[in-house]
């Protein structure tokens, strides 16, 4: 029983940054209907950026803060400089032009800063939780994760449901034409969207680097992980996002806990073709509200 | 200085394809010109043109004497041109009232000056009054043409766009909805600029009607004297 308590709670922590990533794609999925296959790329590249930061600085808020900005700048830069020329171009474009600047920025990355593993520095204590004398399996740094995802995530939430600047970006995502016609300046939401993405990507990177090392292709597990996750929860779903990076960091961890860690990539692979297979909308799509 | 839109010499096409070649119109303000032709003959370019989602390749389009030749969407729309595109219009996945405050995003408004002209369509679309909530996926096609129709007014355009507005819709609608565009050019002033397939009921509510055909204007005339051209309703719109 102790064990399923700890194998669950340390499933959310994991499927929190799952969450994290899904919530990147989701964003940028809505606003272009494309998929970012550098994002994991993107936010390897910011967690770098953040190592030798807190390096520098000795302060690992200070890189935390730079690896956030930095994620905001890379994912606008990116749409105007890469995603905007692929605009009504075949979809492969994107998908193929994303895919190279993932490979360019973990090139870059092993020659700015090395190819090695590097250990991550965690936010709080990693020394286990307990609950009276019954070990939970967590640590302070994961009730941080969870905290910093879920916040940013209800961030997200108010900033969509609840602002001008997020109806702007709903219209713009549901209905470029409409929006253009009503004076929303489209070009802009959409760079807009991918800085909040990569904001998204950036934090992930933080949140996760501390239990995997850092290397320039460390992220790429994380995000198929993501991808999964948005999948599961549709593409278009926000919040179908944050329950598919749940569900999957939970099931993940009965795998690996019960059945061995060398199961979970594969159980994720199977799982990934069998929602493509039978509900490629993802559970929580509102693709039979679009269809209307 | 000229009144209203001038549309002169416009030529305007995809690819290799001419679908606008050479128009000219001026529509007044406080009058509805009708824009007919079969398919094909260019009706949706036009408007397309004028609203900035095609860039003409020669001619201008000027408002009220200022030139608006080749500038995009967002910026017409903030310079008072509303253009409701045919059938697509409405945002189904947003709620009606979200749809409404789409149409205020053109224009700077304080937040009290928001509830009122929100207030104030309301009050003239009573039935979009009850619905605010709801998503617009769940109107049916008569309200989504007043939701796309309100959204639009929330602009405070000087010229209002309207394709097809009549599409799809019972007859017994069509006849509000068209209603509706009477009212405001008689109440507002608004230049009314209507396409419409149905070139009777169009004449009908019209001062001025315009006749294309691939892609050239073919006629100009009173509507009421295009109403009765035998010759010309026989050849170009069926009726």
């Amino acid at each position: 029983m102790v064990e399923f308590l700890q194998f669950t709670l340390s499933g959310i922590v994991f499927g929190m940054i799952y969450a994290a990533i899904a919530l990147s794609l989701v964003l940028i999925w809505r606003g272009t209907r494309m998929l970012n296959f550098a994002q994991g790329g993107m936010a390897m590249f910011t967690t770098f950026i953040a190592i030798e930061v807190i390096y520098k600085t000795g302060s690992y808020w200070a890189g935390f803060a730079v690896a956030l900005a930095a994620g905001v700048v890379l994912g606008a830069l990116t749409e105007l400089i890469v995603i905007r020329p692929t605009a009504g171009k075949p979809e492969l474009n994107s998908v193929i032009v994303t895919i190279g600047l993932l490979i360019g920025l973990e090139g870059l990355a092993g020659i700015l800063f090395g190819a090695q593993y590097r250990s991550f520095p965690s936010a709080f204590s990693v020394t286990g939780i307990h609950l009276g004398r019954t070990p939970l399996g967590i640590t302070r740094a994961d009730l941080f994760v969870v905290g910093a995802v879920l916040v940013s995530t209800l961030l997200l939430a108010v900033l969509f449901r609840f602002t001008t600047a997020g109806l702007r970006m709903r219209a713009a995502a549901f209905n470029a034409t409409v929006a253009r016609l009503s004076g929303i300046r489209v070009g802009r939401v959409l760079t807009v969207g991918w800085a909040l993405a990569g904001l998204l990507g950036a934090l992930a990177g933080l949140l996760v680097s501390p239990s995997t090392f850092l290397y320039p292709a460390s992220m790429d597990s994380i995000f198929v992980y993501g991808f999964t996750a948005a999948v599961l929860g549709g593409l278009d779903s926000p919040a179908g996002g944050v329950a598919g990076g749940l569900i999957l960091g939970v099931g993940l961890s009965y795998v690996s806990g019960y059945l061995g860690s060398n199961f979970t990539s594969i159980v994720a692979m199977g799982l990934l073709i069998l929602v493509l297979m039978l509900r490629p909308a993802g559970i929580f799509s509102g693709a039979s509200l679009r269809r209307v | 200085m000229s009144r209203g839109l001038l549309i002169e010499d416009l030529v305007a096409g995809y690819g290799g394809v001419i679908a606008l070649d050479g128009v000219s119109i001026e529509a007044l303000p406080g009058t509805i010109t009708a824009v007919l032709g079969a398919n094909g003959a260019g009706k949706t370019t036009l408007l397309r043109a004028v609203s900035g989602l095609v860039r003409p390749r020669r001619g201008t389009v000027t408002l009220d004497g200022q030139d608006l030749t080749g500038k995009g969407p967002e910026r017409l729309a903030r310079t008072g041109i509303a253009h409701v595109p045919e059938g697509q219009g409405v945002i189904a996945e947003l709620t009606v009232e979200e749809n409404l405050r789409i149409g205020m995003m053109s224009r700077r408004v304080t937040r009290a000056e928001k509830a009122q002209s929100l207030a104030e369509a309301y009050g003239r679309f009573t039935q979009l009054a009850g619905r605010r909530r709801k998503l617009a996926a769940t109107l049916s096609g008569g309200e989504r043409q007043m939701l796309v129709i309100a959204r639009a007014l929330l602009a405070r355009p000087k010229v209002l766009l309207l394709d097809e507005p009549s599409l799809g819709l019972a007859p017994r609608v069509m006849a509000q909805v068209l209603d509706l565009v009477v009212q405001l050019s008689r109440d507002s002033g608004i230049t009314i600029v209507l396409v419409e397939q149905n070139a009777r009921a169009a004449l009908a509510i019209a001062d001025t009607g315009v006749v294309l055909n691939l892609g050239k204007v073919v006629a100009t005339a009173d509507a009421r004297a295009l109403a009765q051209d035998v010759a010309l309703r026989h050849h170009y719109l069926g009726f």
